[in-house]
């Protein structure tokens, strides 16, 4: 289980509302981060993922460590919060 | 996959119809089926809603005089198709074979069976297949503006592509960039409406349009997009830009049908009678996916619950031919 989860999503992103659907079918809770509220933290999600798109979802692990998916990516998505 | 889906007698592995997709024509079958009492499975691997879920603004699917935005379409099928009790699981189907009264699927999920299935995995979009364009993939190259459009706020892009899809997300990328050239290989194939709408945007000098321009190269520096090459009139043009947004026509999610014995054509979309009925008995095909489809929303509901008719005779055993 991991310790937390955010997830940096749009206004308009359709895969993030399967990344927030899947985690919440699996009973996970998870923090928000709109980009359309919070534009000044575009350069954090960025820097995170390497990459200019959402959804991208920091997965906290117990023992601190962090897994970044980035996109809708059940592959990556499932094992890292299980 | 998500949760395990168990039929009338408590199997989670054989089902009366299998669906592979939950867009449009996937849902709207669905909401056919379920309503029959039909056991019904979908399965996707993308995006509820596929590629409308991804659109800005929907403005011509019948019963929204003011347009919808293509997320609230989405929704609001899956929550018909739901309300009467279709299952949508997570998931990717690989294979499908055919044994007889099932065919096999071979799923992330492990194999699953069905009486029927119903191939309504859509389309994606292309790529252009030009030098940089994998190299800045989601870096500066991207095919989903709702998505990622929010990166470039007062920001330069270009968009590539000339029909329904390019002139509707630019406009929609007006929200946020500074400006947009847009890069027509030959001329605007998009609706008169969608072209009188670009024309406003035309006007207030936000987007730029480029007929008879070929995208030849994608450039960066520093790990940053910084401008199209374009081919215009034989002459190399370059267009300074922060981004690229892509959009010049769609490609058939058929490749898990390689060996199904489902006939494809020369493009990779699948071939069905009129009864929406491909090669192998017992699978059908509506929307995007299917040979001959229109490409729109309204067709590809129309097409599921035709298929979602067809496929009820099919299960009764009682198919007869529809008229030519």
């Amino acid at each position: 289980m991991p310790k937390n989860i955010t997830i940096f999503t749009t206004n308009t992103c359709a895969y993030c509302g399967m990344v927030k659907q899947y985690l919440s079918a699996k009973g996970h809770s998870y923090e928000v981060v709109n980009l359309d509220d919070n534009p000044e933290r575009q350069a954090e999600a960025m820097a995170l993922s390497g990459a200019m798109t959402v959804p991208v979802t920091v997965v906290t692990k117990q023992d601190d460590s962090q897994e970044v998916i980035v996109g809708w990516n059940l592959a990556k998505l499932a094992p890292a919060v299980a | 996959m998500d949760e395990a889906h168990t039929n009338a007698s408590g199997d989670d592995k054989h089902h009366d119809l299998i669906i592979v997709g939950a867009g449009p024509a996937a849902l709207t079958a669905a909401i056919y089926t379920t309503r029959e009492d039909i056991d019904t499975l979908l399965i996707e691997r993308g995006v509820v809603g596929g590629l409308a879920a991804v659109t800005d603004k929907i403005d011509n699917y019948p019963g929204f005089p003011d347009g919808i935005e293509g997320l609230e379409l989405s929704n609001n099928l899956r929550k018909q198709a739901e309300r009467f009790g279709a299952v949508i699981e997570l998931g990717e189907v690989m294979s499908i074979t055919d044994e007889g009264e099932y065919k096999k699927l071979e799923t992330t999920d492990g194999d699953m069976y069905a009486k029927a299935v119903l191939l309504a995995t859509g389309s994606d979009y292309k790529k252009i297949g030009v030098p940089g364009e994998a190299e800045y993939y989601a870096r500066g190259v991207h095919y989903c503006a709702t998505c990622d459009g929010a990166f470039y706020r007062d920001k330069k892009l270009v968009v590539v592509g000339g029909g329904n899809s390019a002139v509707q997300e630019s406009i929609f990328l007006t929200r946020f960039a500074s400006h947009i050239d847009l890069l027509v290989r030959s001329t605007i194939k998009a609706s008169d409406v969608l072209q009188q709408d670009l024309q406003k945007f035309v006007d207030e000098g936000k987007i730029t349009v480029h007929l008879g321009t070929a995208t030849d190269e994608i450039v960066g520096e520093n790990n940053v997009v910084t401008k199209v090459v374009g081919i215009q009139d034989g002459k190399k043009v370059e267009f300074p830009t922060d981004g690229v947004f892509v959009f010049v026509g769609l490609m058939p999610n058929s490749q898990f049908l390689a060996n199904s014995g489902v006939k494809l054509d020369k493009i990779g979309f699948v071939e069905t009678d009129n009864r929406l009925e491909t090669a192998v008995k017992g699978v059908y095909a509506a929307g995007d996916i299917r040979s001959g489809a229109t490409m729109q929303i309204a067709s590809a509901a129309g097409e599921g619950a035709t298929a979602a008719l067809m496929i009820r005779e099919h299960l009764e055993g009682r198919e007869h031919a529809m008229p030519n």
